[in-house]
């Protein structure tokens, strides 16, 4: 039976970057991954990703994937595709199936890092062709290129339904409206109010009561919800629909770990049964590890560091890194995933209410019942500030942790600070050049560049623009608010798409002056628009 | 898990639900009803559940059934979701062909 | 149209060769290597198979191959994941009905 020094069982991020960090130290590894391409879901993700530099924050998480493939390959790692593990037994021997053979194989140390699958809600109709998994569509638009449907319902506001809305309206979709049974919109609220100001409805406290068709979904109903969750009879409205996506969470894939014999428990913070494991991921049984959304439902920017975690502490283990470096570099690594675990959507705060922003601001209600922030709300918010001439508005109003806005700034206008879950604060006297790196910068999209002097009656609004085709210079269209209403007619002054943007391009539209704080998304006019 | 043979011994009356009819394992097709049933036929494990009925058992292996099935028989029983214990891991994880189980390579 | 053309973060989709294969004996075109339900998703078809018992229709719902929703016959053979099996020209691709590839009568 063929040894290696370690087994990973996953190629997603946090396999790869464990087999990268093994390879590294002179281990000898082998990773298997049931799909015949590595990467996990790392290569739909096509958003900028929060955290900060260290974190490779407003990187696109496929960007991020094609940097950890190249790393591996770099140093020898060989992934064995369409290479399923079926199980893992005593004494860590592992069996795989690949092709159409069965494999017997050993570790001295196992990851598993198989990372998560969909929850599911069941509904009448939920078996229809046209209602599917989230993660599924996102699959279908951005590996495969092809739309899942034309009109769709998401059912779930949490960050994956809000970012797989966005990239389904990215690329043709009509986003008909978001459901939730929750109050309040659980995913970021940059998240959710990039796509109100598209003008798409939150339904929150509502549930899908059914899907119609008789071969594939036609239709679709929601309803209000009581406090027990059931439709409010009366409250049932038709949509015209035909794809329904539902994102209700994920849950760890950790069969394998429960039949190695890890003692395993079941956590609601962390998504489901998971296995008890120490602070570098080593379970119960002695040399296996478990990292990424296996061991509990996170983003990929940590599922990568605890990789690394993990293979260092392996190597540790086998004699191929001294006791005081790999502490050093697991305490480094540690303070990292730290950061990342910070802020109000912190593992530890799932659940809870949250009133405050850590700097004592109250959270806007209307951000977290209907995607956007009320105007007048603005204000009480530290990116928020007038002054003559160009300048950066900044409406992030949560703590997620995330600063690349203020590493951006050639000129040091944003201040966020060592904690970077803080709300960046625009400097009073900023002076602004109008370069737009932070708004191109900002994952959330959630800044805007404001000149309410662009002449005497009107101002200039910069906004994250990351729709085809892009809008020729001159068009006049309309202007949309937070919600997405129409308030005014907005004419393009430019439309920059510099490599530095990395695809987020920045639209400048002229608006009356009084517009210059409503004015936050640009459509061609509706005559114009398709459909 | 001493709470669940507690469970046993309180017997469950059948009522129907207007939703007894919806599909929750897709893969073996089994029905909401069907589940409540089993619980009041005594069935209080996942495991007794899955082996009564076959959910999860089907090609998925209870990839998308398996917290559904668990929230019916908890809600049934009166208990919290996370207070069952989840079906046993089992080889082989992933839906296998008899004729490939068969093969095995030495290396 | 369900193929996206260029998109905005993507820009051009990177795709294999065109070829042909047949849907229960429609003859369809799709990109070689791409899965076998983006092709059918494409060309509109939504019903990859019915069921055993209800005898109901079930098409993509994961998508990457975990759910087994959208098997098919495929040359001949059953249980088929199409999200994840790539396409190759000149396939036999046809609706499953429970675990057999004949409709019942």
């Amino acid at each position: 039976m063929k040894r290696y020094d370690m087994i990973i069982v996953g190629a997603g991020p946090a396999g790869l970057s464990a087999a990268v960090e093994a390879a590294k130290h002179g281990m000898c590894v082998a990773v298997f991954d049931e799909n015949a391409k590595p990467g996990g879901q790392l290569f739909k993700q096509i958003h900028k990703f929060f955290g900060s530099k260290e974190h490779q924050a407003k990187v696109r998480g496929f960007r991020i994937g094609e940097a950890l493939l190249k790393q591996a390959n770099e140093l020898g790692v060989e992934v064995l595709l369409n290479a399923v593990v079926t199980g893992i037994y005593a004494d860590k021997e592992v069996i795989v199936r690949h092709n159409d053979t069965v494999r017997h194989v050993k570790g001295d140390t196992i990851l598993v890092a198989t990372g998560a699958s969909e929850n599911m809600i069941a509904f009448p109709g939920w078996t229809l062709p046209g209602v599917m998994g989230a993660g599924a569509a996102q699959t279908m638009i951005n590996l495969h290129g092809v739309l899942p449907g034309k009109r769709v319902l998401m059912v779930g506001s949490g960050n994956v339904g809000l970012v797989v809305s966005y990239q389904l309206m990215q690329c043709g979709c009509e986003l008909v409206g978001i459901v939730d049974v929750a109050k309040k919109i659980g995913g970021y609220g940059v998240h959710a109010a990039k796509i109100a100001r598209c003008g798409v409805p939150f339904y929150m406290g509502h549930t899908i009561v059914r899907a119609e068709g008789t071969d594939h979904v036609t239709g679709v109903v929601i309803g209000e919800v009581d406090e027990a969750y059931q439709c409010i009879s009366g409250t049932e409205k038709q949509l015209d629909v035909d794809t329904v996506c539902i994102a209700v969470g994920l849950s760890p894939m950790s069969q394998l770990l429960d039949m190695a014999g890890c003692q395993m428990q079941t956590v609601s913070a962390k998504g489901g049964t998971v296995p008890v494991c120490n602070a570098d991921g080593e379970t119960s049984v002695e040399g296996l590890y478990v990292a990424g959304d296996v061991s509990g439902i996170e983003e990929a920017s940590s599922a990568m560091i605890e990789g690394r975690i993990a293979a260092i502490s392996a190597a540790r283990k086998l004699g191929y890194l001294g006791e005081a470096p790999a502490s050093e570099e697991i305490s480094k690594l540690q303070a990292s995933l730290e950061a990342l675990r910070q802020g109000m959507f912190a593992p530890g705060n799932r659940g809870k209410i949250i009133e405050q922003t850590e700097e004592g601001i109250r959270i806007s209600n209307s951000l977290l019942t209907k995607g956007y922030l009320e105007e007048q709300e603005i204000e009480r918010f530290p990116g928020f500030h007038t002054q003559k001439g160009i300048h950066p508005v900044i409406e992030c109003t949560q703590n997620i942790p995330c600063n690349p806005c203020q590493d951006v700034c050639p000129r040091h206008c944003i201040m966020v600070g060592d904690n970077i879950t803080a709300l960046p604060v625009v400097d009073e006297n900023s002076a602004c050049s109008g370069c737009g790196l932070c708004v191109a910068s900002c994952s959330g999209q959630a800044i805007f560049l404001v000149n309410d002097s662009y002449d005497q009656t009107h101002a200039s609004v910069t906004i994250p623009y990351e729709f085809l085709p892009l809008p020729a210079v001159g068009t006049i269209g309309v202007a949309l608010d937070r919600s997405g209403n129409p308030v005014c007619e907005a004419e393009v002054l430019s439309v920059k798409a510099n490599p530095a943007f990395d695809k987020t391009n920045l639209l400048t539209m002229k608006v009356p002056k009084e517009m210059s704080q409503k004015a936050r998304f640009f459509a061609v006019k509706s005559s114009e628009q398709k459909g | 898990m001493k709470e669940h043979e507690n469970l046993r011994v309180k017997p469950i009356q059948w009522h129907s639900e207007p939703d007894d009819d919806l599909i929750i394992c897709r893969c073996e097709e089994i029905t909401k009803g069907e589940i409540r049933k089993a619980v009041c036929d005594g069935m209080v494990t996942i495991k007794e559940i899955r082996r009564y009925l076959r959910t999860g058992m089907g090609l998925c292996q209870g990839q998308t059934c398996g917290k559904l099935v668990k929230g019916i028989v908890a809600k049934e029983l009166g208990v919290k979701p996370d207070d069952l214990e989840p079906a046993t891991g089992r080889a082989p994880v992933r839906p296998v062909e008899m004729q490939v189980l068969g093969k095995e390579s030495e290396e | 149209m369900l193929r996206i053309e260029n998109h905005p973060i993507l820009g051009e989709i990177q795709k294999g060769r065109l070829v042909r294969f047949t849907f229960d004996g429609k003859e369809l075109t799709g990109y070689e290597g791409e899965p076998i339900a983006a092709a059918l998703k494409a060309a509109g078809v939504m019903v990859h198979r019915y069921t055993t018992k209800r005898h109901e229709p079930r098409g993509v719902f994961c998508a990457i191959g975990r759910c087994t929703d959208c098997v098919m016959c495929v040359n001949g053979k059953i249980n088929v994941r199409t999200c994840v099996t790539p396409l190759e020209e000149g396939m036999d691709v046809r609706t499953q009905y429970g675990v057999s590839r004949q409709k019942p009568e």
